[in-house]
């Protein structure tokens, strides 16, 4: 069959800045990603790539993107990505970059990947925790996010290649 | 009875050669060798951006006269170059047009040119 098939790439906005946080926007940074495949390959790499560009999910709070693109130019924006150096968004900019954690064929794979991935993070952060209000939250967040035994038993899904 | 086995090669050396030809039909002053790099480097940039314009071209003969070249390519750039020369339109907004004449991964194949050939 003939069908048109996508990369989805999961990235990480990290900033120093904490106002940061407000300008993680679906716009700000489909604006910034697309510039920053023009500065980096052209005309001819932003046409390529923006065929079926768009941010698919968005999580301000962890500052979690995910996009989508074509199969045949997700070289291109994978390699555009570490130029992306700051988002903009009602007149102001704020110093960032992009940490790309995952590619996937499928938003489903993304999302096993995302699942995991903030599991970790949490255990990474109940080790940094400074004091025991923190300590608290981060257990409990752990805690019901652990799989029980039943849990466990989850099926296998056709993944895209 | 012997056998034998036969190996065929099909890299085609690292670099290929250009000779281009740039037409200005609104006449005007003519790029120097500096300024005609300068113009190809700008085209590749323009269609490929930073990556486009870091790819390894060499200016290896310039007539200012005729404002033809041959230009040196990296063989896995081709592609990038010729289509930007192709459609580069303008310098220093006067109409421009780059005519490419013969391609080759050799250069000594650029020296004769059956088109100009006199029988």
């Amino acid at each position: 069959m003939v069908r048109f098939k996508n990369r989805y790439v999961l990235c990480e906005v990290v900033s120093e800045d904490p106002r940061c946080r407000q300008c993680i926007e679906d716009r700000a940074v489909g604006l910034a990603v697309r510039d920053a495949i023009g500065r980096v390959h052209g005309d001819f790499g932003l046409a390529c790539c923006s065929i079926s560009f768009t941010v698919k999910y968005l999580n301000a709070y962890t500052g979690t993107v995910l996009l989508r693109c074509r199969k045949d130019s997700y070289r291109l924006l994978c390699s555009a990505l570490p130029f992306v150096r700051q988002l903009e968004s009602r007149n102001q900019r704020y110093p960032c970059f992009l940490n790309t954690l995952h590619v996937g064929g499928t938003i489903r794979t993304c999302q096993k990947f995302l699942i995991e991935y903030n599991r970790r993070q949490l255990l990474m952060l109940l080790q940094s925790c400074t004091n025991e209000d923190e300590r608290r939250c981060v257990q409990k967040s752990l805690l019901s996010c652990s799989l029980t035994e039943e849990q466990c038993l989850s099926g296998n899904e056709d993944d895209d290649d | 009875a012997a056998s034998f086995e036969r190996r065929v090669l099909r890299s085609a050396g690292e670099h290929h050669y250009l000779r281009v030809r740039l037409e200005l039909p609104d006449g005007g002053a003519r790029p120097n060798v500096a300024q005609f790099k300068q113009l190809v480097v700008s085209a590749l940039k323009e269609l490929h951006g930073e990556v486009g314009a870091a790819l390894p071209v060499d200016v290896l003969t310039y007539e200012e006269k005729t404002l033809s070249a041959i230009l040196r390519v990296v063989s896995s750039g081709l592609v990038k170059l010729w289509s930007a020369l192709t459609l580069l339109g303008f310098y220093q907004n006067r109409r421009c047009a780059f005519r490419v004449l013969q391609t080759s991964p050799f250069l000594l194949a650029l020296a004769g040119n059956s088109r100009e050939l006199v029988l």
